[in-house]
């Protein structure tokens, strides 16, 4: 094969010349080129090594469905395996390099493969991989997929940013072709939102290469008038180089757009890709139909192409296959592919058509009526065919060999929604499923076989969906069609016998391999796919599938009808990850939520720590101090003996409304609420409807018909979904109202015997205990009347404590206040660890305690559970026998015999003496820390009849970490007891 | 401790982002939003809500069905809140958010297509015309939108995801 | 990729905005008795074909609806507000 760049012709643009190298070697295309153009323009004509055999291949198609020409394009963070060089365009310093092959495309190792292909028949990997079971792994599994590889994924970052957009239309078409442009005319025209996507860079379609005319004008001009007109209509977006992929529920598209693949790196701003997910009321299928190859023995040689890519390689990118061009095909396909290539110049030397008695209206030095390619050879790409026909066979010399085995119409997106496509015998082809609401086919992807009825077609189908839709207009008209070569009669041909025929090129799939699949009972399309690995390489046998159902069928003896497809699923051609995780990656792969005191806690020097999107202050570190426990200890030290400020603003905030809410609230929470009094807050424990605990917090009662929730910061947001499906789904008639108000406040707890005085310092009213005891919640004026707050004496460390919120904005300020008012009572600032600490030293539980395995009695809350209530969440689970069985884990302190030593949480509970098996496991720790208070390491834990067991002696045992632990089980109250400090 | 100043930290410390003839993107004043609920099986009229507002066009944002966010840019003082939430009597409560939720101005002819690069909404006039809102999310950020001109759109954000957004917004800015 | 759920109060909207709790089943009244309960808390069909679920529209108006689909092809035939289906099967 010769192939060479046409002195005249094509759409690309001879006056400008671009460079790129491939394997090294340094080349040149012009604008307009596509890399496979460009290779074959330099007769470059080897471009690829096959998956399994190694062998050398060539370039099949002209467009997305090419199986072969794989190559890697770009270097560092853009390296780009796998690209179809059929669809990369070419750009000035485009660097590609071939895949698949060692150590050289021209001489490959791997090759010999090929002498073994008699071993790597179907189901050679499970058939041969599979003992010992050891050697998978480590032996087999990494040889094949370093001798079978495909390209290779770079290491390095990705520089480029992707983003994903929504978009909405009335009508979305699918494919720029005569078919879609006929639609999108007709839509645009009556004033439809319409999108015309297309997947190649310039919008026509075949009307790019076809050789017939419309209304006098050649099909390439005729497009480009179309686009003239869809330009000036502003309801009309073309959008080229995007990729309609997937057809999704609900009429949403996804497509990809390849905004900067065809330039060297993206124009400033502009995104590498975009994702697009269109949201359609209607939509076109206008995306044509897939020639396919024909199967005979050597199909794969280099040179062997689809006939409609030889068209379009001289018609639109003037390059010229071969210089001695053969033709073989099963219809008129045949005598119009050798007349579009000898209009443009090319040497055609043999017509092969399958079919008798079909006088072709061509003059070609040989034409073989009733004959098939037999044969190919040639070193690494084609050099000379045999024909076996009637009288014989016939061997010549042919550089390059067009195909034209039938038409399967584009019907991917149509079947993405379960529909199963159907077999038309009069179009030897598996056509779209019917009644598709919403999406219609037009055109060739529908099973029309000439420009004319494409056109027509694609006008009416759009007239009637925009009637539909409430608009006026009418089919556009088109002038006569001149030149429309119909296919004409085509013959099932699925494979000449002889030798090794290849049904799928990137998987190297050989007839042979179909029918040893049939003959080992693999005979089922969707078992054959898979023990042949037949249409599942990267192009999803776009070329394959529909000719291994035809062999199957053969083989079976039965009809493609009813073999059937295998099922066809998104994505149409392969996505990239960028553009599927779209702006979501690196810094913004997130949200991150702040706190309104970030920027005062960044003033004291925190250390923060992200707790689901909370970034939260979780020490503050001193001058000297180098390790986190040394800060944590001082923080703890200080709140016990004078007073600390943290910031708890990221606690669940929801403001209760309404004339029900009190009886709401006695419904949601476990414990009573209907009487609390205007000015106090309550401990709330709220179940599941199972009986387990789901959330805890404090509830204020700030008004007769206003409350204020506070929940975890690990379920702030799960709970307010709770509070609302109780609301409008369980008690709709209560009336209950409920605003999230977690952003609203900035919320300080302060605590430490010298609390009170600092706090009064920016508070108005009077704070002694009789004015403000334990559990009051009340609205203070702060500051001499500047400010209004909201106070609430609530202590999770058990000294005495308030919790002060104050709007958002402020909150910097007010906590700059308290620390200058607290510094000559020593206030420090602490964090989430202290924080930890504190509350572990008093026994009051979390989201470590309340695990969804624990009920309030397993945590020491049991009495706190109404006894009273008709009725409240997770109380008619209650009583079930295994949530009150007396050898539940329940809740306990547990402390190391020697202060020396120390455990972690996760540690097992077992009694002295006893053996570490998983019979004798008594419980776990659910939180531990060091306690500056106790002087060693202290826990909580949740042991089986804990409660009863305070003092005795217990090994607390971690095989993870080697630790066994002499331990004691203790009150979980460490400090405090009687909590006099609480209500000083 | 009279000597005390009170000084509001805003949520987006930012200078304006792009230029008005594509896209900017703006952080409004943090003024007033008060979150309003009916109370069940009460109407509230049009006119009952627009007195809570300052008297400008798109004071009054529908949220969901009996809840509505009254905006402006004066911050207001605790008196005034009292005062506004007791207009309606027992008909709603008025929720205080003026802190709890921050306020984004995106304007220019390419505003629309900047928030397309987040909401899944259809932002085209026949659709959403000026006045019109809704809640929904700008990538995994939950926004509230309206559309207070023909090119112009405001975003109410939670103050905790402000910064977030921000970002979301200047980087999508890129191209304009 | 995307399904689109017909909010009856917000319009079409990607279901990334809404969180599915499952199958719409009643709360049995608090005398039910513990069969009851048992099922209402723990008992699920797992209907091929029309289902009836809890969604939550959290991102958008933060209502509850029941949503009807079919489970073979998420086709969805009906959103309706919770409390209006609520509403309905007490008169």
């Amino acid at each position: 094969m010769t192939a060479y760049r046409l002195g005249q012709g094509g759409r690309i643009d001879r006056s400008r010349t671009l460079g790129f190298t491939f394997d090294g070697t340094a080349l040149s295309g012009h604008p307009g080129d596509t890399l496979a153009s460009a290779l074959l323009a330099n007769n470059r004509l080897l471009v690829g090594r096959s998956f399994k055999y190694h062998r050398p291949r060539g370039v099949v198609a002209a467009g997305a469905a090419e199986p072969n020409a794989l190559v890697t394009v770009g270097s560092a963070g853009r390296r780009e395996p796998n690209s179809r060089a059929t669809m990369v365009e070419l750009h000035d310093g485009l660097r590609a390099e071939s895949q698949n092959r060692w150590p050289s495309l021209n001489w490959d190792v791997g090759a010999l493969n090929g002498f073994l292909s008699p071993f790597l028949s179907a189901g050679f990997y499970y058939k041969t991989f599979m003992w010992p079971a050891s050697f998978w792994e480590k032996l087999y599994e990494p040889f094949i997929r370093r001798a079978a590889g495909l390209g290779r994924a770079s290491y390095h970052a990705d520089p480029d940013r992707y983003e994903k957009v929504w978009a909405h239309c009335d009508l979305l078409v699918v494919g720029a072709g005569p078919t879609g442009l006929a639609a999108a005319l007709t839509a645009g025209r009556a004033g439809a939102e319409v999108i015309l996507a297309d997947e190649a860079s310039e919008p026509g379609g075949s009307l790019l290469f076809d050789s017939a005319s419309v209304d006098g004008q050649p099909a390439g001009q005729f497009a480009t008038q179309i686009l003239a007109e869809l330009a000036t209509l502003p309801n009309v977006r073309l959008m080229t180089r995007t990729t309609v992929f997937g057809w999704f529920d609900d009429m949403v598209f996804g497509a990809a757009e390849r905004v900067s693949r065809h330039v060297s790196q993206p124009l400033p701003g502009q995104p590498q890709e975009r994702l697009w997910r269109i949201v359609a009321k209607r939509a076109i299928l206008a995306t044509g139909a897939e020639q396919r190859p024909l199967v005979f023995p050597g199909n794969d040689r280099p040179g062997v192409m689809l006939a409609d890519a030889a068209v379009s390689y001289a018609r639109r990118f003037g390059v010229g296959v071969g210089r001695k061009v053969a033709v073989f095909a099963n219809s008129d396909a045949g005598a119009r592919t050798a007349a579009s290539l000898q209009a443009a110049g090319i040497n055609v030397v043999a017509l092969v058509d399958a079919r008798v008695g079909h006088p072709a209206a061509v003059t070609v030095p040989r034409i073989f009526s009733g004959g098939v390619v037999s044969g190919t050879s040639g070193s690494r790409a084609l050099g000379a065919i045999t024909v076996r026909h009637a009288g014989g066979e016939d061997r010549f010399e042919a550089d390059a060999l067009a195909m034209a085995g039938g038409y399967s119409p584009r019907i991917h997106l149509a079947c993405h929604r379960g529909g199963k496509p159907r077999w038309s015998d009069a179009h030897q082809a598996f056509l779209a499923p019917e009644g598709l609401a919403g999406l219609t086919l037009a055109g060739s992807a529908a099973g029309a076989r000439t420009l004319g009825e494409c056109l027509s077609q694609g006008a009416a189908e759009a007239a009637a969906v925009v009637a539909d839709l409430g608009h006026t207009g009418t089919a556009a008209q088109f002038g006569a069609v001149d030149g429309d070569v119909p296919e004409g009669s085509v013959r099932a041909l699925w494979h000449v016998p002889g030798g090794k025929a290849f049904v799928d090129f990137q998987n190297d799939v050989t007839v042979k391999d179909l029918g040893l699949a049939v003959r080992e009972g693999f005979s089922d399309v969707e078992l054959a796919k898979r023990y042949t690995t037949t249409g599942m390489a990267t192009d999803q046998g776009k070329l394959s599938n529909v000719n291994a159902i035809g062999i199957l069928a053969e083989a079976r003896g039965v009809s493609p009808a009813e073999v059937g497809t295998t099922t066809f699923r998104p994505f149409y051609t392969p996505v990239s990850f960028g553009a599927l995780t779209g702006s979501s990656t690196g810094h913004h792969f997130q949200p991150v939520r702040r706190s309104p005191l970030h920027g005062w806690a960044e003033k004291h020097n925190a250390v923060f720590v992200e707790t689901g999107l909370w970034v939260r202050s979780s020490w503050f570190p001193r001058q000297g101090e180098t390790h986190w426990r040394q800060s944590v200890d001082r923080e703890v030290k200080t709140v016990r003996e004078a007073a600390g400020l943290c910031d708890v603003s990221t606690l669940g905030k929801i403001e209760i409304f309404g004339a029900d809410a009190a009886e709401f609230l006695n419904r949601v929470y476990c414990n009573a609420f209907a009487k609390l009094p205007v000015g106090k807050a309550r401990y709330g424990l709220m179940l599941r409807e199972d009986g387990m605990i789901y959330d805890d917090g404090t509830t204020s009662r700030l008004d007769e018909n206003h409350f204020f929730m506070t929940t975890t910061t690990a379920l702030a947001a799960g709970v307010m979904n709770h509070l609302e499906f109780c609301a409008q789904t369980l008690w709709p008639d209560l009336d209950v109202r409920m605003a999230s108000s977690t952003d609203q406040w900035a919320q300080m707890a302060i605590a430490g015997p010298l609390s009170r005085a600092i706090l009064q310092v920016i508070v108005d009213e009077d704070l002694s205990d009789e004015n403000v005891p334990f559990l009051a919640a009340k609205t203070v004026s702060l500051f001499g009347g500047q400010l209004e707050g909201r106070l609430y004496r609530i202590s999770f460390s058990g000294e005495l404590a308030y919790e002060l919120g104050v709007p958002a904005g402020f909150g910097e300020a007010v906590a700059d206040a308290l620390m200058e008012a607290g510094e000559p009572h020593g206030i420090c600032a602490y964090g989430a660890e202290a924080l930890g600490v504190l509350r572990i030293e008093k026994g009051h539980v979390t989201h470590a305690e309340i695990n969804g395995t624990v009920t309030a009695e397993d945590l020491g809350f049991g009495r706190m559970v109404s006894q009273k209530k008709v009725d409240f969440i997770g109380k008619h689970m209650l009583e079930r026998e295994g949530l009150v069985d007396a050898e539940r884990p329940r809740l306990v302190g547990v402390k190391p015999l020697n202060p020396e030593q120390s455990f972690r949480t996760g540690a097992h509970i077992l009694a002295k003496g006893a053996e570490a098996t998983l019979e004798n496991d008594q419980g776990y720790v659910t939180s531990s820390a060091f306690s500056p208070h106790v002087g060693s390491t202290i826990g909580l834990a949740l042991v089986t009849r804990g409660p009863d067991r305070h003092g005795e002696e217990v090994v607390i045992w971690n095989a993870l970490a080697g630790e066994t632990v002499p331990g004691v089980l203790c009150d979980p109250n460490f400090v405090d007891p009687s909590n006099e400090k609480l209500h000083a | 401790m009279p000597e005390f100043a009170l000084v509001s930290r805003p949520a987006l410390p930012h200078s304006p982002v792009g230029d008005a003839s594509r896209v900017r993107i703006e952080a409004l004043p943090e003024g007033h939003v008060l979150h309003v609920l009916a109370a069940g099986g009460r109407d509230i009229t049009p006119e009952q809500l627009a007195s809570l507002g300052d008297g400008t066009a798109h004071a009054v944002r529908r949220y969901a069905p009996g809840q509505w966010f009254v905006v402006g840019n004066e911050a207001l003082g605790s008196k005034e809140y009292r005062e506004k939430a007791a207009r309606l009597g027992a008909d709603a409560a008025v929720s205080d958010q003026s802190h709890g939720r921050v306020r984004v101005a995106v304007s220019g002819s390419g505003a629309r297509s900047l928030l397309a690069k987040g909401c899944a909404v259809d932002f085209s006039p026949s659709v959403f015309a000026v006045g019109a809102t809704a809640a929904t999310l700008y990538n995994h950020i939950g926004i509230h939108v309206t559309r207070t001109a023909e090119d112009g759109f405001e975003l109410l954000v939670l103050r905790s995801f402000a910064q977030s957004l921000w970002e979301d917004l200047s980087v999508n800015h890129g191209e304009h | 990729m995307a399904s689109l759920i017909r909010c009856p109060h917000c319009g079409a909207r990607p279901k990334e905005e809404f969180t599915i709790r499952g199958a719409a089943v009643t709360r049995p009244q608090p005398d039910a008795g513990e069969d009851a309960w048992y099922a209402y808390v723990y008992l699920r069909d797992n209907p091929m074909g029309p289902f009836d679920e809890y969604w939550h529209h959290t991102s958008g108006c933060r209502r509850w609806l029941v949503v009807s689909r079919d489970t073979r092809t998420h086709e969805t035939y009906g959103v309706r507000d919770a409390a209006a289906v609520a509403g309905e099967s007490r008169s």
